[in-house]
């Protein structure tokens, strides 16, 4: 029985997929060399429905690795007018939703990001997820609706335990496409901003000094020793959004493109003269954790780690951020 | 919704060799309505660049007073774009974005005695605070003013000190003088050392990493309090806004939240100063 409800699941899951495949460009997860890969689904039958976090985030959907902004004629820059495809992110992960949340509030001047957001779809998944969520302890929250409330997102889909399928609209675009799809037994839940009313998660707000005065905390001088500054922590992140300009003259096709950024780099903070703000590898990586749990907290009220786990994953050295985390809200 | 990445067109009025390594370029944007829009604190930057040549943050150093009618930067020729713009001739356009930063929050300035540090360069956004102070425009009980350089090639704004000294103290310290030298001789420490500081005495000092260490040191056995130092950092930045994370310190942007900071917001932030 379990495993026909099991199939049935599966199965309207294809139907759905396969109906958005017709009208959108589909980024889905994928297992892709043995890893499970956000990319462009060809197939609905390679879609993976696990509700696992893929290796990748889904940030260059959002935010390019290189993205031409600019058009460069003679001494002049004039907005390069890209063109969007239609594209859908299909299965993002509750955790990816919160960071995708958060840039929506960073970039939320910047007309690059808004015109490619405002054209993609999202279609949110989760499997089994209330208690899978437990297991990520960066944030505090506990109930699935004081979450889908503070993420956008146009679809969500909830796979509970019994393999029961249930669907929200977020958005009239979201309506519309459930509709259009044949999904008529929905619920709509309306987007009340990416801080709940009652106040900015409380595990967030705790860490906030103790990790903004943590400097001499021996720490620090452990990860020192072992951080290679290979910066894979920051590719893997889906709340590092730092990036560059850079200009390139090429005869017929100059331009000014933005580039994402890497603040284990070298030249990130390196001034005309040659000096630079962060010179070791414990201010880099200090640099890191007070971007995420100190800088945009204070800035956004928001997380600026959603517990994915990636840089855990990425890490050469085996760098773990919970662990690190763990040591540092013990402070006093 | 505004590009804010898109600059607009600005043109060179006059420019001046300010030193062996300075112009001090008066410019106007190109289009009367940018100019008349235009506004701004001391202390605040203005990203100027070319198409092809990126953009780098440069303080003003005119009078905001002046704002509707022209500004002007000091630039030093430091790195490629820098070199470039110290070539400008009258006429030519450049592209620029702001005013960015929170500039000097001269109020707190008002009615007490002032005393401007500037070392090298760092000399450039403290002119309007001086240019104000003898307008009547800045109302301070005194000013006093520390200037520290290299050498006398390095001065900048050396024709400006005859007007300066009417109304304020101007004391210079050069470090590596001609021999024909006849003025101070050493680090802007000395200066602090040597010179009368009261201890309600405002600060405000711009200058490299190093001048800020050993300037603040000697200030506070001047019993100065830290909320009373004003300083102006200099970080690398791209997008002037607080996204693009370059200039980012401990919880603050130098580019947005500063350059100025007091001496207390910053004091806690390892290896700011």
């Amino acid at each position: 029985m379990q495993a026909d409800m099991a199939d049935i699941a599966k199965n309207k899951l294809r139907q759905f997929a396969s109906s958005l495949m017709e009208d959108y460009f589909v980024y889905a997860p994928v297992m892709h060399d043995g890893k499970l890969t956000a990319m462009e689904a060809e197939n609905c039958k390679d879609i993976d429905w696990s509700g696992q976090i893929t290796y990748n985030p889904w940030k260059e959907m959002f935010t390019p690795h290189t993205e031409r902004i600019f058009d460069i004629n003679g001494d002049r820059l004039t907005q390069t007018k890209g063109t969007q495809p239609p594209v859908a992110c299909l299965g993002m992960n509750i955790l990816d939703l919160k960071a995708l949340a958060l840039y929506d509030e960073v970039f939320s001047n910047d007309i690059y990001y808004q015109n490619r957001r405002k054209k993609i779809v999202i279609v949110g998944f989760s499997s089994d997820w209330p208690n899978d969520y437990k297991k990520f302890k960066v944030f505090s929250h506990d109930f699935e609706r004081d979450i889908l409330h503070h993420v956008s997102f146009d679809i969500f889909i909830a796979r509970s335990k019994g393999d029961k399928l249930k669907y929200y609209s977020g958005s009239a675009k979201g309506r519309e496409l459930l509709e259009k799809y044949g999904i008529t037994k929905f619920d709509h839940i309306e987007f009340e901003g990416a801080v709940p009313i009652s106040g900015p998660d409380k595990r967030m707000v705790s860490l906030v000094d103790k990790v903004e005065n943590s400097f001499d905390h021996s720490l620090w001088d452990t990860l020192d020793k072992i951080c290679l500054a290979c910066g894979k922590c920051t590719i893997a992140c889906p709340t590092c959004f730092c990036f560059n300009f850079s200009d390139k003259i090429d005869p017929n096709n100059s331009r000014r493109d933005r580039t994402q950024g890497n603040c284990f780099y070298n030249d990130f903070s390196k001034v005309a003269g040659g000096h630079k703000e962060l010179d070791t590898v414990k201010k880099k990586i200090y640099f890191w954790y007070v971007h995420k749990f100190v800088r945009i907290p204070k800035e956004y009220n928001l997380p600026g780690c959603v517990s994915c786990g990636r840089c855990v994953k990425a890490c050469p050295v085996g760098i773990d951020i919970f662990k690190n985390i763990a040591k540092l809200s013990k402070i006093k | 919704m505004n590009n804010i990445y898109l600059p607009k067109i600005i043109k060179v009025i006059s420019t001046n060799r300010e030193s062996a390594d300075t112009h001090l370029i008066r410019f106007k944007f190109a289009s009367a309505a940018d100019q008349r829009e235009f506004n701004f604190l001391p202390g605040q930057f203005m990203q100027v660049g070319f198409a092809g040549w990126g953009e780098c943050p440069i303080s003003i150093c005119s009078s905001p007073y002046e704002s509707e009618k022209y500004f002007e930067l000091a630039i030093r020729d430091v790195g490629q774009l820098t070199h470039k713009l110290n070539g400008l001739m009258i006429g030519d356009e450049v592209l620029a974005r702001g005013p960015f930063g929170n500039g000097f929050d001269v109020d707190r300035f008002t009615n007490k005695n002032l005393l401007i540090i500037g070392g090298g360069c760092g000399f450039v956004p403290l002119r309007p605070l001086i240019v104000d102070f003898l307008s009547g425009r800045l109302i301070s009980r005194k000013m006093q003013i520390f200037y520290g350089c290299l050498n006398e090639d390095t001065l900048l704004f050396k024709n400006q000190y005859k007007d300066w000294t009417k109304h304020a103290e101007l004391d210079v310290i050069l470090d590596k003088p001609s021999a024909k030298w006849q003025g101070e001789k050493g680090m802007i420490t000395e200066l602090i050392k040597k010179k009368e500081i009261t201890p309600d005495t405002v600060v405000v000092m711009v200058g490299p990493p190093v001048m800020y260490k050993f300037a603040i040191k000697e200030l506070e056995k001047k019993l100065i309090k830290p909320e009373n130092i004003w300083l102006s950092l200099e970080r690398k930045m791209y997008c002037g806004l607080g996204v693009c994370q370059h200039c980012a310190i401990g919880p603050y942007y130098v580019c947005k939240d500063g350059p100025v900071f007091s001496y207390s917001q910053l004091k806690s932030i390892p290896n700011v100063i």
